[in-house]
């Protein structure tokens, strides 16, 4: 029987009875602990269930963030990252060896921003920064990643910490370490060592456990290619955080720079202002044109032109896009307009276009040079694009201007409006047909068009003339169909004005509703809008509204007074509709409840909605219910099927998207419930959702020329600005290596003020700050000098000046200076110039309030004596100088030094500044009257621009504003003045000779004896003792006895001493006497009590 | 930096506001040069006062014939202000000015103004009340409706006034993006009709004839009288009536008609035309329809310019001249252009093929905010 027997494998039940049964038992053996047994979950000290479940809710809640909406384009601008370290430390070599990393090629001359595509995604913008404060200043203000290069052989370095610091004020972008110089290291065991203390020192500076990164070694003067690999890896999966700032304001990495100005100009002036004009991708908000931009190190400007270019470095393309991780050679791109690399070479007075290499768009360009024209004519020369961009403007804003312009050209001269539209209308039936039929299907469409397309037809025209020629008669026409009723000739002009109203209320809707486009009826005359005269009779000027219809009316009818005014009136003030009228009121029928209501708001679908939402899961009931519903349909109606049947298959999809939805949320919740805090905060959330995705979708379809009118120029963006009256030290002393950025302004923001910050000095700063020394502050966009004043809030909200800044403690101060969005963050350093070994930061704070008065007050105390004193009544002098002065002080309490309290009642006549006061107890004509009040103190308006920019090279890091007062009386050699009144002398205190105390008599005679004053004198009989100066002989004598006597007293201590020993020894002898006196008497008694026992017991 | 400018009286108090928001200084030159009489209005001037009551470091000058006018306005400060408005204009006059910059505030405004609570010119006050709140509420994100209060404490009607109003309103440091596209339909229509100074049984009177129209539309409605004698009652005798429909999205339309002023030429008003008016205008208001009335379109529109840098999206009725100006002015001063189209989106005609009768055809405005900060809150 050694046969192997091949048994049936177990077959598990997977239905029926038995299968049930298990799945019963193991359902309840998943169940928790907690719930199979209770008891021993069960709650054993309520102070620890309390104390558990709050910390288990505060875990919780510090979880949540306020959800912000996510305003991310879906292309984003290249992140900015940022190379910092103190010099020699690698930063050069580790840019190069990152570039050619990411695009293969080798950059010798890094200069400026360099662009590479370093993903499908990304893009990435090197800068590279040196140690110079302002320029670490303004990098940390536009980077998102920073590389703190860290020599590991040295240590970190002073130039570290200040970034750090300058960072965190400004709203702390990623940071990363990176340790270079490990090669330096002989031994393992040191750089083990050094590299912990290093990271351990970077974690207290961020977080614990941000990243550093370790370059190993430098061969043939390039890092190892593995470690930039990782390097770069790190970098592009990094995440980045929305900063506050940076998603507020708008701005611009500067990476290409031209002059504009006419070089004509210039040889006449050389120091003339200049037009200038910066490249650079658009970030964070929207740019709005003509808005108000600052360049840090050079000044504010408003925008003379923005627009925007096709992308230099582009993403690869969506479609083209393979399925491929990695980018192909051709799509790895690399834009660096200053190193001379990406088609433009920039050069001091020239730029050299190269047109074969990796610039891809130029190779684009030149595939679709003949149907771009707008492209080929940005690359042909900047001239010609802004002076055509100026053009279209013009155009867009008032086309009937440019209409009559290029009408004239070709159609000869025509005299009135009318008879040219009337042309154009020959025109248009003269013209192909298909022409119209393009116009009817997509009029919509047109209208909305035409403004991009104005703008190109400056370009098009000499190559397709009739196509312009249809867009532009569709715009008049248009033009005419909005403002029939506006529009008005000198004849017919009596005519109208006689039932003006009713026309008037008549055409407005008809106005509104005839056009499709309302955009055009609100925006097309703006260009009229801003030289429109109230009082003018010119008939073009009706045609921008109904205002002016009635305007030009109210000269004639006095009845339409306020309409005239109207203007200044919310009310529309038209004549109502007949309302009584049966078919007038038949138009609003449905606007009440009680009319017909749309079929995604009646019961009857809400109802089915709701089925479907409520049993999702059955999947089967609701194609039942379909098909219930579809034969209901069928009764009801009787339409094409092909209709239905879009009709449902619409439905089911909605179903679907319905039924995911529930499920997703469901998902999301998980199986936790829900209480009410979180509800409100999911609802928070998914409400900025929502709204996050109405941002992204409401404007995706427009074609950028269009979206720029609506948004701006959104982040992502290529764009050229133009600046005019910009500095000729700009454009003289330009440096690359400088980062340039133009900052845009809020509405605002480029107004000064007084602002109210608080600040704390940098506890590793060496010495404190003096109020009113010149402080340097980098503040929002800006960098600025000016003079703030220290002062602490008292509890009752009294700003209190202060001379210095306390050591430890936050304060506030205020300055005069650019008013600035309170929460913005600041650093602030004293002078940008010295390059001392210590830390330059000397403070950081954060705006509070902006004003335009400042309150902050010192103590003052006014000091008046008596002039005559009645009994609880004083005159006071010497306090005022005028009765005015007085009045002004009416009420206010005063005191004395002694504490007698009183008030300020009235001036009196003479002297002058002297008044009446009252106190509560009479006071003494020698006190001391103070008056305590407070004095307002005036803060300089004193604020300049830290104009680095605008220096040569070596004078940069010299930038000087104003000296404090400190270093001029130590240039000049002065001693600070010093107040007489402020010097401390000893005090001098007169003597005071007291009157001696007289009793009258009568006062006398009532006193008891014990008060009475005792006129024995006590020493009357003393004799007064003569000196005696003793003969020779008598000084003998006297030595003699001197001496007897002394003798004596020696002989009378000796015989006392004696004596004492006697009596001691006396007594000790009667002591022992006594006690062998007391053991007898005690023997005895003992001998006679046990006889006596004796006895008594024979006795017994 | 650059000066605005402009030329003209109209668009005074539009200018006004948005130069205060937007901390622009402005010139406008040419105010009323052609009339009989030259220069700015007293109802004009006192704005100004007004303006400058509630703003610190602003300056306005008008030169010597009060035809030029330099702006250049200060940060906003709020607070607890009495103003006496002028008589030529009424009291909603400044109060459109006030809802506009109440947000703006450092301090919550708490205004009282003292003139014309009612007149034939502007909106009634009790219409701003009425529609106007739910608009701050919007946009703010007020939870506490009890925060914004506008409240007739005395009426007065023109010409002699001595009206009292009380406006409050917290202050916010940025606005709410807001996407109304549905205006609902109408449940409710209440009113007030006021009479002061004349028999009681006026009030009564207006009361029959609107509802008698009313009731046609919906069943809900109802009108308070509102009779006012002693010292709430002004100085003048009128009566007028101010009606509100509410929609079931909390849509409020607004109207009112007020008698002529005692005194005036045209005679004394006859309480039913008075009711008739406002009920006619009350239906002129649902015609033109849109999720904000007619009157309140330009400070929907300033509300969603001025709000975070989100897409706003509101359905309008027919665009009011004023919110047209208002829209231009907003392009110069704030760079803010709207998108404005026709709404198609919402149901026309249903399967069946009825075609839904609501009135005037609708706009649908859309914008990007520019999201202003309230600079003059301070943080503690």
């Amino acid at each position: 029987m050694d046969e192997h027997v091949e048994h049936k494998a177990h077959n598990v039940r997977k239905s029926g009875r038995k299968a049930e049964k298990k799945k019963k038992k193991t359902v309840s053996d998943e169940k928790s602990d907690e719930h199979r047994n209770r008891k021993a979950f069960a709650i054993k000290s309520v102070k620890k269930a309390e104390k558990r479940f709050r910390h288990k809710q505060e875990v919780l809640e510090k979880k949540k963030h306020i959800p912000l909406v996510d305003r991310t384009p879906l292309e984003p601008p290249p992140y900015v990252v940022a190379v910092v370290g103190p010099p020699k430390v690698g930063k050069t070599t580790l840019i190069r060896s990152l570039i050619k990393h990411f695009t293969r090629e080798n950059l010798n001359n890094i200069r400026g921003p360099v662009t590479v595509v370093s993903g499908k995604k990304r893009r990435l913008t090197f800068i590279e920064v040196n140690s110079d404060i302002n320029n670490m200043i303004d990098a940390s203000k536009v980077c998102d990643l920073c590389l703190l290069l860290v020599d590991a052989k040295f240590g970190f370095e002073m130039e570290t910490f200040e970034f750090l610091n300058i960072c965190q004020a400004h709203g702390f972008p990623r940071v990363m370490g990176v340790l270079t110089h490990l090669d330096v290291f002989k031994s393992k065991e040191k750089l083990k060592k050094a590299k912990k203390t290093l990271k351990h020192r970077f974690w207290t500076e961020i977080y614990q456990g941000a990243k550093l990164f370790y370059l190993s070694a430098l061969i043939r003067g390039e890092y190892l290619k593995n470690d930039v690999k990782n390097l770069a890896r790190f970098i592009s999966v990094m995440k980045f955080r929305p900063l506050q700032w940076r998603t507020t304001h708008s701005y611009v990495l500067v990476d290409r720079v031209e002059d504009l100005t006419n070089k004509e100009e210039i040889r006449l002036n050389p120091k003339c202002d200049r037009t200038v004009t910066f490249y650079g991708y658009s970030r964070g908000s929207f740019f709005k044109p003509q808005q108000n931009v600052h360049i840090p190190g050079c000044g504010d400007f408003s925008i003379n032109d923005i627009s925007f270019l096709p992308d230099p470095c582009p993403l690869p393309d969506k479609e083209k896009r393979e399925k491929r991780r990695s980018l192909n050679q051709k799509e790895k791109l690399i834009y660096a307009p200053f190193s001379g690399v990406g088609g433009v070479l920039y050069d001091k007075d020239a730029v050299y276009i190269d047109l074969g290499g990796s610039h891809s768009h130029q190779q684009n360009s030149g595939d679709h040079s003949t149907n771009n024209p707008l492209l080929s004519s940005i690359m042909e020369s900047n001239k010609t694009i802004n002076e055509s961009i100026e053009q279209s403007r013009l155009k867009f804003f008032s086309s009937s201007q440019a209409i009559s312009d290029e009408e004239s050209d070709e159609n000869e001269t025509q005299d009135s409006d009318e008879e040219e539209f009337e042309n154009e209308e020959e025109d248009s039936e003269d013209g192909g047909e298909d022409e119209e039929e393009i116009e009817d299907e997509s009029e919509q469409s047109d209208n909305e068009e035409n403004y991009g397309e104005i703008e190109y037809n400056s370009d098009m025209d000499k190559e397709e003339p009739s196509r312009r020629r249809k867009r532009v008669r569709f715009e008049s026409e248009s033009a005419e169909e909005d403002e029939n009723i506006a529009y008005d000739d000198s004849d017919n002009e009596m005519q109208w004005k006689d039932n003006i109203t009713e026309k008037a209320s008549v055409a407005f809707y008809k106005r509104q509703a005839s056009t499709k486009n309302i955009q055009k009826l609100v925006y097309e005359d703006i260009s009229s809008l801003k030289d429109e005269d109230t009082g003018s009779e010119e008939t073009e000027f009706l045609s921008d509204g109904l205002l002016k219809v009635v305007k030009r009316q109210s000269t004639f009818s006095s009845e339409m007074k306020h309409t005239l005014d109207s203007i200044e009136c919310t009310k529309i003030s038209f004549e109502c509709q007949d309302w009584d009228d049966e078919k007038v009121f038949e138009t609003i029928a449905d606007c009440f409840v009680t009319g017909k209501w749309e079929e995604s708001e009646n019961a009857r679908s809400l109802l089915r909605e709701d089925e479907i939402t409520d049993d999702f899961e059955d999947l089967e009931v609701d194609k039942e219910n379909e098909d219930e519903e579809e034969e209901e349909n069928e009764v009801f109606k009787n339409e094409d099927e092909g209709d239905i049947e879009e009709s449902k298959e619409a439905e089911r999809l909605e179903k679907k998207r319905k039924l995911k939805e529930a499920f997703d949320t469901q998902y999301d919740e998980g199986e936790e419930k829900k209480d009410n805090d979180d509800a409100f905060y999911d609802q928070l959330k998914t409400e900025l959702d929502k709204q996050a995705q109405l941002n992204k979708s409401e404007f995706e379809g427009l074609d950028d020329s269009i979206r720029v009118q609506y948004e701006g120029f959104r982040a992502g963006m290529y764009v050229r600005i133009e600046i005019k009256d910009v500095p000729c030290e700009f454009v003289e002393y330009f440096d690359p290596c400088y980062p340039v950025i133009i900052g845009g302004l809020l509405h605002g923001e480029s107004d000064v003020g007084y602002v109210q910050v608080r600040i704390k000095k940098h506890r590793w700063y060496s010495r404190i700050l003096k109020t009113r020394d010149p402080l340097i502050l980098s503040l929002g966009w800006r960098r600025f000098q000016t003079l703030p004043l220290y002062s602490i809030q008292d509890h009752n909200g009294r700003n209190r000046l202060l001379k210095y800044t306390p050591q430890h403690l936050h304060c506030h101060a205020t300055f005069w200076g650019p008013i600035t969005p309170q929460g913005t963050g600041f650093i602030a350093v004293q002078t940008v110039s010295e390059t001392t070994p210590d830390f330059r930061i000397a403070a950081t704070g954060v705006v509070l309030n902006l004003d335009k008065s400042s309150t902050i007050v010192k103590k003052l105390k006014l000091v008046g004596s008596a002039l005559k004193i009645y009994k609880k009544t004083a005159f006071i002098k010497g306090m005022f100088n005028s009765a005015l002065e007085v009045t002004k002080f009416e009420g206010a309490s005063i005191r004395t030094v002694s504490g007698i309290r009183g008030q300020i009642k009235k001036a009196i006549r003479a002297p002058a500044g002297a008044f009446r006061a009252t106190f509560e107890d009479k006071i003494l004509l020698s006190d001391i009257i103070f008056l305590r009040t407070w004095f307002t103190v005036e803060v300089p308006k004193f604020y300049t621009i830290v104009t680095t920019l605008l220096l040569s090279l070596d004078e940069r890091s010299k930038w000087q504003g104003m000296k404090t007062t400190g270093q001029l009386r130590y240039e000049t050699g002065q001693k600070a003045v010093t107040n007489p009144d402020s010097i401390y002398t000893m005090p001098k205190r007169k003597t005071h000779n007291y009157k001696p105390l007289v009793i009258p008599n009568g006062l006398q005679k009532e006193l008891p004896y014990r008060a009475k004053p005792k006129y024995t004198p006590r020493n009357e009989n003393k004799v007064e003792r003569v000196a005696v100066i003793r003969e020779p002989e008598e000084e003998k004598v006297h030595t003699i006895m001197e001496m007897v006597k002394a003798a004596n007293r020696e002989k009378k201590r000796k015989d006392r001493q004696a004596m004492k020993e006697r009596i001691m020894r006396h007594k000790q002898q009667m002591q022992q006497i006594e006690e062998r006196k007391k053991t007898r008497e005690k023997e005895v008694k003992k001998q006679m009590l046990k006889l006596m026992s004796k006895s008594k017991k024979k006795t017994h | 930096m650059s000066l605005l400018e402009f030329k003209g009286s109209n668009c005074f108090r539009q200018r006004l506001i948005l130069s205060t928001l937007s901390l622009k200084s402005m010139v406008i030159k040419d105010i009323r040069v052609k009339h009989e009489e030259v220069g700015l209005r007293e109802y004009e001037l006192n704005l100004l006062s007004l303006i400058e009551k509630l703003t610190n470091g602003s300056s306005y000058e008008v030169d010597e014939t009060g035809t030029q006018l330099t702006c250049k306005p200060g940060l906003l400060i709020g607070g607890k202000v009495e103003h006496e408005c002028s008589l030529q204009r009424s009291i909603s006059y400044y109060l459109e000015v006030l809802l506009c910059f109440a947000p703006f505030c450092k301090v919550p405004l708490d205004v009282t103004l003292i003139g014309i609570t009612n007149d034939q010119i502007d909106v009634s006050v009790d219409s701003l009340k009425h529609s106007s709140t739910p608009i701050l509420i919007k946009f703010l994100g007020i939870l506490d409706p009890s925060e914004v209060e506008i409240k007739v404490i005395s009426r007065g009607l023109p010409p002699n006034g001595g009206g009292e109003v009380l406006f409050r309103c917290p202050i916010r440091k940025y606005l709410k993006p807001v996407n109304m596209l549905n205006s609902g339909k109408i449940k409710r229509i209440r009113g007030v009709a006021f009479a002061t100074r004349v028999a009681p049984s006026i009030a009564n009177r207006i009361v029959d004839k609107a509802k008698g129209y009313l009731l046609k539309c919906i069943p809900d409605v109802y009108i308070y009288t509102d009779h006012r004698h002693g010292k709430h009652s002004g100085k003048s005798p009128g009566f007028g009536l101010c009606l509100v429909a509410e929609t079931t999205n909390e849509v409020f339309y607004t109207s009112d008609a007020v008698s002529n002023p005692s005194g005036s030429e045209k005679g004394v008003s006859v309480p039913e035309d008075v009711a008739v008016e406002a009920v006619f205008n009350l239906f002129e208001e649902i015609y033109r329809g849109g999720c904000f009335s007619s009157n309140n379109q330009a400070l929907a529109c300033l509300f969603m310019a001025l709000g975070q840098t989100d897409v706003s999206k509101i359905q309008l009725g027919p665009l009011s001249p004023y919110c047209i100006q208002f829209l231009r002015h907003m392009k110069s001063f704030l760079h803010v252009t709207f998108k404005l189209e026709v709404d198609e989106s919402s149901e026309k005609v249903d399967s069946e093929g009825y075609e839904y009768k609501k009135g005037s055809q609708k706009v649908i405005a859309t914008c990007i905010g520019i999201g202003m900060m309230n600079l003059s809150k301070t943080i503690i």
